[in-house]
C-alpha cells in the first residue's frame, strides 16, 4: 500500500530462506522483486515469542473462524457457507457494473398501488445500474436473493432444480420410450440421443447444464455393474472412481460406495446429460449486436470476472453480484504452530484474545527531515505546534546532489535498554545512486520503563530539558559518532543522504538506447536499506513468567540478539 | 472580517477551547449549535462545516416532553475534523419531503482535509484520508483506513478491520493486527505510518494530535 513520505518497512527475513544465498554477504535491495513480498509496514507484522522472530502474513498460517457478510455483518455458519458457497443469501448485492452496494427500491405505480408495494427493483445509487434494465423486478422487498435465483434477465421465470430434474426425467423417459419403440435391443451406452433432441434453440442455462451434467454422472456411477471387464486401470480420465471423486468434490452429498474393477464411462452425449454444443450462430448473433451497440455494450474483464458467469457478453446479461463474504481468522506461527493472533469470534468484536504484535518487540524507526542549517528554524522535535512551521519539508522534491540530513528515530518497546547497530551500503540499490551516511551507526536506547513516568513527564515535556542541539554546533554542522536526541526509551540519530543524479542515467539512457539506462516509475524515489541490530539483556524465559515478572529483580539474565532489514522510504528525488 | 485592525488590537489563538476541551477554530462554519454534540478533545479545523441545521424534521416517538431539541451531529471524543471538510447529515427524500438524520462519529476518528462525509454512522479509531467523499447512509464500523480521493457509496457497510479506496470505494486491504497500537509506550515522534514526525499513528489514540494543535 502506498505510503505518503517518509516512510518505513520491516522485512521479514523468511523470504530469503529460501534463496540459499550467503546473508552474510548480500544486502538487502529494495527494488528486486522478491522484496515486494517481504516488506510489511510494522503494523502487519506479528512477532513469535517462542522462535524470537518477527513473523510476516507469508510464515503465518490462518485459519478461518468464521464466515460473515461484510454488508450485513450476519455470520454465515460453515455448513452453509459449504452448501450455498461463499455469497450472502440475504439481501445483499453487488452492482455488477460499479461494485458499489444495490438497494432495494419501489417501482410503484402511484395510480395502481399494489398491496405489497412492489414492484422492487435493486438499484445502484452510484452509477444508477437498475435490475430494471435487465428486466427484473421483486414482488417482496426480502427475500431477494431466492427470488432472484428464479428469475432469469428478463423476467422469465428459472426453474428451480426440483422441477428441472423432473422435466429431465421426463424427457429421459420420452426419449427411452421412443427409442423402444423404433430400435429392439441396444445395449444403452452405444446409441446417441443427441439427435433426438431437437427441443428449442435457446442455449441451455449454465445452472441447467451443470445439474444435467451433475445428474448424468450419478447415473453413471450409480449404473455400474461389476460384471464389466473393460475396467484395466482405474485413474483413467473417464473411470468411475475419478467421476465419483468430482462429483463429490462438486456435490454436497458425498457418496463412498466401494465398487472394485468399475467399467470405463462414456461422456456425456445430448443436452439433456449436460452437453453443450458450439453454436456458430450466436457468435454472429454477438457480431451483428457489436455492430449495431458498439463497444460501449459489452464489460469490461472486471465485470465479467465478478459475474457467476464469467462467459457473459454484453451489458443486458448482467446479474446483480451476491456480496461476497468475509472471514475472522486466527494466524499461527508456521514454525511452531503457535498462535500468534486469535479474535473474539464475534463478529461485532474487534478485539483480540492473542495478539502479539512486532510492535511490541522490536523498535520503532521513523524517519524525517532534518531542516537544513541555513535555513534557521527551531528545531522541529519540540512538540509544538507542527501548523505554525514556515513551510514542511517537502519529500517529493529532495533536490540532486545536496546533502540532506534526515533524523533516525528508533523507540524501544521492550523493558530492558538495547544497544543498537545500524548498517546500510553507502549507495543505494537502484539505478539512481544516492550516497547514505549514518552519523552514528551504534548506540543505546533506554528501556521502556514505567508507562507513568511517561505520561507524567509527558505533561511537562515541552518545558523538560533535551539534550539535543549538543551534537550540532555553531555552523550547524552535525558532528558525527553522536546520538542527535535522546530520551526515555527513544533515540535519535543523523543520516546523512546526498540524493543521486537522475540526468546521468537519463542522459545515458538517450545515448545508450538500452532498456536498462530508462528511468522507470518510482526509480526517483530514495529508499534507504538499513540493517538493524539490536543487543540486550533480557530475563531467561521471561515470557513464560509473563511481561509483569521481567522487571522484577530475578538476575538471570542472558544476551539476546535480533537483526533483520528496514527499508526508509526517505523522499523522492525532483527533476530539474 | 469587516474589522480587521480590531481583530489584530486583541490577538486571539485560532482555537476556542471548551471545558470539555474540544477545540474549535474561529474560522470553521458551524450552524445549528444546538444540535451539535462533541465529545471532548475534538478539533474541529478552519473551513470546516458542520450542518447541524439539517436536523431531523421528523417528531421523534419522544417518551417524555415534545420540547427535545433533536441531535443532528453526534461527534465523539478526541475526533480531528481537518480544514475544509464539510460534516453534512445524510438525507432521504421520502413522500416529497426531504428528511435529515443524525449522524454519529465516534471516538479517535481523523477526517483528512477537504474531505465531505455524509454517514449515518462511523465508529472509532476510523482513519479517513484527504479528499475523501462518503456519500449518505454510509455505515463504517471501527478500526477503518479510508484511502485518500476514495469516495464511498451510498448505503455502503465497511466492516471493521478493511482499507477501502478507489471510486466508487471498495475493499482493497485489511488493517494490519497492529492497527492503531501506540508502540512501545508512546516514545515520542511516532510516526504515521511508522514515518513521519506526528506523535500520534492512524486509527491509534489521537490525544496527542489534539494536544499539538493550538
Amino acid at each position: 500500500m502506498a505510503q505518503p513520505f517518509p516512510y518505513t518497512y520491516y522485512a521479514c527475513d523468511c523470504f530469503d530462506s529460501n534463496t540459499g544465498a550467503d546473508e552474510e554477504e548480500r544486502t538487502f535491495d529494495p527494488r528486486s522483486p522478491r522484496a515486494d513480498y517481504a516488506l510489511y509496514p510494522l503494523e502487519h507484522l506479528l512477532y513469535c515469542e517462542d522462535c524470537l522472530r518477527i513473523r510476516c502474513p507469508r510464515c503465518t498460517i490462518e485459519e478461518t473462524l468464521n464466515w460473515y457478510c461484510p454488508s450485513c455483518l450476519f455470520e454465515v455458519p460453515s455448513s452453509v457457507v459449504k452448501s450455498d458457497g461463499n455469497r450472502c443469501t440475504r439481501n445483499c448485492f453487488n452492482c455488477p457494473v460499479c461494485t458499489s452496494p444495490l438497494s432495494v427500491h419501489s417501482v410503484e405505480n402511484p395510480e395502481a398501488p399494489s398491496a405489497a408495494g412492489g414492484p422492487y427493483i435493486l438499484a445502484c445509487s452510484y452509477c444508477h445500474w437498475s435490475t430494471a434494465e435487465t428486466g427484473i423486478e421483486f414482488e417482496k422487498h426480502t427475500g431477494i436473493h431466492s427470488q432472484l435465483s428464479r428469475v432469469a434477465n428478463g423476467g422469465t421465470p428459472i426453474p428451480t432444480q426440483k422441477e428441472r430434474d423432473k422435466e429431465r426425467d421426463r424427457r429421459c423417459k420420452e426419449l427411452d420410450d421412443q427409442r423402444a419403440s423404433r430400435h429392439s435391443v441396444r445395449p444403452p451406452p452405444e446409441d446417441s440421443p443427441a439427435a433426438d433432441t431437437a427441443t428449442g434453440g435457446e442455449a441451455v442455462q449454465r445452472d441447467e447444464r451443470f445439474s444435467n451434467l451433475s445428474a448424468f454422472y450419478k447415473t453413471q456411477t450409480d449404473a455400474q455393474t461389476p460384471s464389466n471387464l473393460f475396467a484395466a486401470h482405474d485413474m483413467s480420465f473417464s473411470s468411475p472412481s475419478t467421476y465419483s471423486r468430482i462429483m463429490n468434490l462438486y456435490s454436497t452429498t458425498s457418496r463412498n460406495k466401494k465398487r472394485d474393477k468399475p467399467p470405463p464411462m462414456r461422456e456425456a452425449a445430448a443436452e439433456l446429460e449436460g452437453l453443450s454444443i458450439h453454436d456458430p450462430a450466436s457468435d454472429a448473433a454477438a457480431i451483428e449486436r457489436l455492430k449495431k451497440d458498439g463497444w460501449s455494450s459489452t464489460l469490461s474483464p472486471a465485470q465479467k470476472l465478478a459475474q457467476i458467469d464469467p462467459h457473459v457478453q454484453f451489458e443486458d446479461e448482467l446479474r446483480p453480484v451476491a456480496t461476497l463474504l468475509c472471514t475472522k481468522r486466527s494466524k499461527r506461527c508456521r514454525s511452531c504452530r503457535h498462535i500468534l493472533s486469535k479474535p473474539e469470534s464475534k463478529i461485532t468484536s474487534t478485539r483480540y484474545k492473542i495478539k502479539l504484535l512486532a510492535l511490541n518487540h522490536i523498535p520503532r524507526i521513523s524517519i524525517r527531515a532534518l531542516p537544513s542549517p541555513t535555513a534557521q528554524q527551531p528545531l522541529p522535535l519540540a512538540p509544538g505546534p507542527t501548523s505554525s512551521q514556515p513551510s514542511p519539508f517537502n519529500y517529493n522534491n529532495l533536490r540532486q546532489g545536496i546533502p540532506t540530513n534526515f533524523v533516525i528515530h528508533l523507540s524501544n518497546p521492550l523493558f530492558d535498554p538495547v544497544r543498537v547497530t545500524l548498517a546500510t551500503p553507502s549507495t543505494t540499490p537502484g539505478k539512481v545512486h544516492s550516497k547514505v551516511t549514518i552519523l552514528c551507526p551504534q548506540f543505546e536506547i533506554g528501556a521502556n520503563t514505567d508507562v507513568w513516568d511517561d505520561a507524567l513527564s509527558s505533561s511537562s515535556s515541552s518545558a523538560a530539558p533535551v539534550n539535543k542541539g549538543t551534537v550540532v554546533d555553531s555552523d550547524g554542522a552535525i558532528e558525527p559518532g553522536k546520538p542527535y536526541d535522546r530520551g526515555r526509551n527513544w533515540t535519535s540519530v543523523v543520516i546523512e543522504v546526498v540524493p543521486g543524479f537522475l540526468d546521468q542515467s537519463i542522459v545515458s539512457s538517450t545515448t545508450d538506447q538500452g532498456p536498462d539506462g530508462e528511468l522507470e516509475e518510482d526509480d526517483d524515489v530514495v529508499e534507504i536499506p538499513i540493517f538493524v541490530r539490536l543487543e540486550f539483556e533480557a530475563d531467561i524465559n521471561a515470557e513464560e513468567r509473563g511481561l509483569g515478572d521481567s522487571r522484577g529483580s530475578k538476575g538471570e539474565k542472558e544476551t539476546r540478539e535480533e537483526a533483520f532489514w528496514t527499508v526508509v522510504g526517505a523522499g523522492r528525488i525532483a527533476r530539474v | 472580517m469587516s474589522r480587521p485592525a480590531a481583530r489584530k488590537a486583541a490577538p486571539k489563538g485560532e482555537y476556542i477551547e471548551t471545558d470539555s476541551g474540544n477545540k474549535v477554530s474561529r474560522r470553521a462554519a458551524i450552524t445549528g449549535t444546538a444540535n451539535i454534540t462533541l465529545g471532548g478533545r475534538t478539533v474541529i479545523m478552519a473551513d470546516v462545516q458542520l450542518r447541524g441545521d439539517l436536523h431531523p424534521t421528523r417528531s421523534a416517538p419522544s417518551q417524555s416532553g415534545r420540547e427535545t431539541t433533536p441531535i443532528s451531529i453526534n461527534i465523539g471524543r478526541c475526533t480531528v475534523i481537518s480544514t475544509g471538510s464539510v460534516i453534512k447529515p445524510p438525507a432521504r427524500i421520502s413522500r416529497g419531503q426531504v428528511h435529515y438524520y443524525p449522524m454519529k462519529i465516534g471516538d479517535n476518528v481523523f477526517v483528512g482535509p477537504n474531505s465531505t462525509i455524509s454517514a449515518i454512522s462511523i465508529s472509532s479509531h476510523v482513519h479517513i484520508g484527504a479528499n475523501v467523499t462518503i456519500q449518505p447512509f454510509a455505515i463504517i464500523k471501527e478500526n477503518v483506513k479510508i484511502l485518500p480521493h476514495a469516495v464511498v457509496p451510498t448505503n455502503m457497510v465497511i466492516a471493521s478491520g478493511s482499507v477501502v479506496g478507489g471510486q466508487p470505494a471498495r475493499i482493497v486491504g485489511e488493517v494490519g493486527e497492529g492497527w492503531g497500537a501506540g508502540g512501545g509506550g508512546a516514545g515520542g515522534g511516532l510516526g504515521v505510518g511508522g514515518g513521519g514526525e506526528e506523535k500520534w499513528v492512524e486509527g491509534g489514540d489521537l490525544r496527542e494530535l489534539v494536544r499539538s494543535i493550538k
